[in-house]
């Protein structure tokens, strides 16, 4: 009986904004232009985000494992002494016990790779110029594949080999070196290595163009490091990369951990404060919808008060009578906020083809079902107060007043 | 003795604001089931408030309204409107109809609000209602597309839709030229007798008042004058109208 007597205040609802055509498709228009806005900046701006972490930090280790910098301690049970011992006395400047790190590093589900790198610096001499040069011994696949070298390769193949290299972009421009070409590795001791470009990348950022790839094991004995320079990880959630570094922080008490975020503070604060400005300018936007969802509601709630008297004469409760107001809300709402996000939609690959940016929008659950919940509560919301001046209206005051 | 309906004990009405308002004084009325019961008086005598609290859709300031031997004076608003619904059908001077809805929509809302989507069988009754009324061929018509007199027929209809056990109308024809007027009346007068319903009316007209079983008059707030058609006939009735002296004090 109340499902069918709700058909009732839904059916008079429903004739109320059939009946003021204009006024409905006013404000229709107004709550879909307030949740397009809303939808496009949250997708701009989720999109601008995601692209900007993503060049920060998505062809690139989001925790790296360090040689702790101070005097390690020694950890008790488990290891055999002189492991124990080699610790203690020499892991401050290199990572002897990787291999254990590594293998326990990945059986966390939330890790997608863990890879070993020794780093070392030298120069490249070419014809007579001689350039300083950051030189990264990776692993395959794993290593290569946190920097996504296969993906960001633009010439050549990205296989390590015994003798060729993997050049940055930067670099092998300003060495004008091109695939196939060889080149002379030199290290600070005077040692000189014979190599070929094997491939060229780009990783996108400027430091990571100027690396110049090579197998691990060839930075380890060129540069004579015995153990490791670092345990480059890379977690599945980006963002839970400073999470997950403190827990093994715990654990690990002989390494240093440092996440994306702890060296990314600045960055963070960026994108952390355009966040909140777009949350600022949503706000503001729910409200004004809101205010106009009353306003509008609120005059029509003047304007029906003849037939809410009419109504309430002939046996309508105060209660069916706000039902009235606030399903009006709930209908302007939805298709206010349905058509708002096809706008919002519009607007979004309309501004693409226009601008032709370079990064993707952000369309997910979040963008998308946000602004619509938001826009019909706001719209439920302020229908209340025209609700509640149905529901106080006296049949009587209009009986009397004609 | 009679079967009273509707009876009031001692009704008073006074307006509050800045100015108190008194407008009825110790009314007492007994309404007979069935019956035809007229309320006169002059402007301002307030027939129409009586007819309101009556209706219960302006309440009382003291006194008790009792329906069939039940006084429903302490009953809250909702209760109150759920109450008329069920049995109390009203006529205005004014059609108040809903411009929203077609004139068989109008007919059958005081159905829906009382149990929800009008059933096959009050669908049916709907237009033999509209039928009787003179209106079928309007079912239709959105209440701005008919004339002022199929208004009216139309919100008769409404009122008998819930079959109610009372019908208050309050000038119904005093919007009406004389000729829908009186065919407006013509057809209340004929559905009181076929239906057994207890109309009670609010009138101006002294030859419509003379067509009633009983009359009320009021002056200035009070019963003046109380005449049992049935009793003394159509002609001392319309003798005792024109007197001016109030019967009962």
């Amino acid at each position: 009986m109340s499902r069918q007597k709700n058909r009732y205040e839904f059916m008079i609802a429903l004739r109320f904004l059939l009946k003021g055509r204009g006024q409905t498709v006013l404000i229709v228009l107004g709550i879909a232009i307030g949740v397009a806005v809303q939808f496009f900046l949250a997708s701009l701006i989720g999109g601008l985000q995601i692209s900007l972490i993503d060049r920060t930090v998505g062809s690139a280790p989001h925790i790296n494992i360090l040689p702790a910098d101070r005097i390690a301690k020694a950890i008790n049970g488990g290891k055999n002494l002189s492991d124990n011992r080699k610790v203690l006395y020499e892991e401050r400047t290199e990572i002897y016990s990787w291999q254990q790190y590594v293998r326990e590093l990945k059986l966390d589900s939330r890790i997608l790779y863990a890879a070993p790198a020794a780093n070392g610096s030298g120069f490249i001499e070419r014809g007579t110029s001689v350039v300083p040069v950051m030189v990264k011994g990776l692993t395959a696949p794993d290593g290569l594949d946190i920097y996504k070298i296969r993906k960001k390769t633009l010439s050549g193949n990205s296989e390590l080999s015994s003798d060729s290299a993997l050049l940055g972009k930067g670099i092998a421009d300003r060495l004008t070196l091109a695939v196939g070409d060889k080149f002379f590795l030199r290290n600070n001791k005077g040692d000189q290595m014979f190599l070929r470009v094997g491939g060229i990348f780009d990783l996108g950022a400027a430091a990571g163009n100027d690396l110049v790839i090579i197998s691990m094991d060839m930075v380890r004995s060129f540069f004579g490091i015995e153990g490791i320079s670092v345990i480059e990880v890379q977690v599945k959630d980006v963002f839970a990369a400073e999470k997950i570094s403190k827990e093994y922080a715990r654990q690990y008490d002989r390494v240093k951990l440092e996440s994306w975020q702890e060296k990314n503070r600045e960055l963070l604060t960026a994108l952390r404060s355009q966040s909140s400005s777009s949350d600022t300018i949503q706000f503001f936007v729910i409200i004004s919808i809101s205010l106009g969802i009353a306003s509008v509601l609120g005059i029509a709630a003047v304007q029906k008060q003849r037939q809410l008297g009419i109504l309430k004469a002939m046996g309508t409760t105060d209660r069916s009578a706000s039902k009235i107001f606030v399903i009006q809300g709930f209908l302007l709402g939805s298709l206010g906020s349905v058509l708002g996000v096809f706008f919002g939609l519009l607007l979004a690959y309309g501004f693409v083809a226009g601008t032709g940016v370079n990064f993707g929008f952000e369309i997910n659950s979040r963008t998308l079902v946000t602004p619509l919940v938001l826009a019909m509560l706001a719209s439920v919301v302020a229908s209340t107060i025209p609700a509640r001046r149905a529901a106080k209206l006296s049949p009587i005051e209009v009986i009397r007043n004609g | 003795m009679a079967d009273i309906v509707l009876k009031t004990n001692n009704l008073n009405k006074t307006y509050t604001g800045k100015v108190n308002t008194p407008v009825l004084f110790d009314i007492n009325i007994n309404i007979e089931r069935g019956s035809f019961t007229a309320l006169i008086g002059p402007s301002g005598s307030g027939k129409s408030t009586l007819l309101n609290c009556l209706g219960l859709l302006d309440p009382q300031t003291s006194g008790e309204i009792v329906f069939d031997g039940k006084s429903i004076t302490s009953q809250n608003v909702n209760e109150l409107a759920g109450f008329r619904n069920a049995n109390i059908g009203f006529i205005f001077q004014f059609h108040y109809l809903l411009p929203e809805f077609t004139a068989y929509e109008n007919i059958l809302l005081p159905f829906w609000i009382r149990s929800g989507k009008p059933t096959p069988e009050i669908e049916k009754e709907a237009q033999r209602i509209m039928d009787r009324i003179g209106v079928l061929k309007l079912k239709n018509k959105y209440i701005s597309e008919i004339s002022g007199g199929q208004q009216q027929r139309v919100s008769i209809a409404r009122a008998l839709i819930n079959k109610p056990k009372l019908i208050f109308a309050d000038e119904p024809t005093g919007n009406l030229d004389r000729e829908s007027g009186s065919a407006v009346l013509k057809l209340m007068a004929e559905l009181n007798h076929e239906n057994n319903i207890t109309l009670v009316m609010v009138t101006h007209d002294r030859e419509v008042a003379l067509k009633a079983d009983h009359i009320y008059e009021l002056v200035d707030g009070k019963i003046c004058k109380y005449l049992d058609l049935k009793k003394i006939g159509k002609t001392e009735a319309a003798k005792a109208i024109e007197e001016q002296s109030c019967e009962i004090e």
